[in-house]
């Protein structure tokens, strides 16, 4: 380049290339350490009630989110729920396709007003409906470390 | 975590790793590339070929390094490439006993803004210091650009070593 010349090709801008080295922790609080603990050790999911607004939380909250009483009361909740609504996802959140098509789905576990987002297994896309019966599938004991995947995925029953 | 770890809500590192608080990690693919410029990416360009260069201001005179297209003084487009000495003088420096993510240092780096030769007073560009006891480092000392070898340049203000003392 000349003395005079401005940048005459894209070739010629330069970049500057750079990372961010960065992790992220982020505890899973006092209901959420609970509710993961009992699954981690027992494989069953609990929730919290709020008996005055007649609210079963699951995930369990810690507060009522209508009356914002504290809430102690646990239950044990059945791993059975139904698909409220799913969809299948083709790719991961850096836009690279996946291996195979993932299905996802917010299940909502019986007996409670509350669901799970997570994955459905041991079913084809095209036999999804709305409303259709699932369970939830556990890993083995030695293999579950305390967090949602801990649950493999939810199949039809 | 008051039920669950001990008697007070602070978590230590030991609790994580120690497996007593449940927590999820993230890991975030924070790459990125930055756009030089035109101002800059000629200087980086000029780097690479073992020189350093500015920009002048028609409306202050001026001579600026590193080089802009516009005079942040007067607002006014910069219109001279000007090219500079790869010497100067130590405006202001300090001694450095932990690197960016805080890793301890026995010897320390200096940092150090220097005054360009050639530029107008005060236009200096952030580098570092070496082959210099770190006692004997002032302000207003002369020093020099040592350049990597031309192979190992990439269009970096790393392709400058650092800078040392000049022998006179």
């Amino acid at each position: 380049m000349s003395l005079f010349d401005r940048i005459q090709h894209a070739d010629d801008a330069l970049n500057w290339h750079g990372d961010m080295p960065t992790e992220g922790r982020y505890t899973v609080g006092i209901a959420g350490e609970k509710f993961f603990r009992e699954i981690k050790d027992s494989g069953q999911f609990l929730a919290t009630v709020c008996l005055d607004c007649d609210i079963t939380y699951m995930p369990p909250r810690l507060y009522c989110e209508q009356c914002f009483a504290h809430l102690d009361e646990w239950l044990e909740v059945d791993n059975s729920a139904h698909v409220h609504t799913f969809t299948v996802v083709h790719q991961n959140l850096d836009e690279e396709p996946l291996p195979a098509p993932q299905i996802m789905a917010f299940v909502t576990l019986d007996d409670t007003d509350g669901g799970l987002v997570h994955y459905l297994g041991e079913v084809d896309a095209e036999d999804v409906y709305l409303g259709m019966p699932v369970e939830a599938v556990f890993k083995s004991e030695d293999e579950r470390e305390g967090s949602i995947t801990d649950v493999k995925y939810f199949r039809p029953v | 975590m008051k039920e669950f770890v001990y008697d007070s809500v602070y978590l230590r590192r030991e609790d994580f790793e120690e497996g007593r608080v449940l927590f999820e990690t993230w890991d975030p693919n924070a790459r990125y590339a930055w756009d030089a410029g035109v101002a800059i990416g000629r200087y980086l360009q000029e780097l690479k070929a073992g020189r350093l260069i500015g920009r002048s201001c028609p409306e202050c005179n001026r001579i600026l390094i590193p080089p802009r297209m516009f005079c942040e003084s007067c607002f006014y487009p910069t219109d001279r490439w000007v090219p500079l000495e790869d010497t100067g003088t130590v405006l202001t420096f300090s001694r450095c006993y932990v690197t960016w993510d805080m890793v301890k240092l026995e010897k320390p780096q200096i940092p150090a803004v220097i005054e360009i030769d050639g530029a107008s007073p005060g236009m200096g560009i952030m580098h570092i210091l070496g082959e210099v006891d770190p006692d004997a480092v002032a302000i207003g000392m002369r020093v020099g650009a040592v350049w990597k070898p031309p192979e190992e340049r990439t269009g970096s203000i790393n392709d400058i070593a650092y800078f040392r003392p000049l022998a006179d």
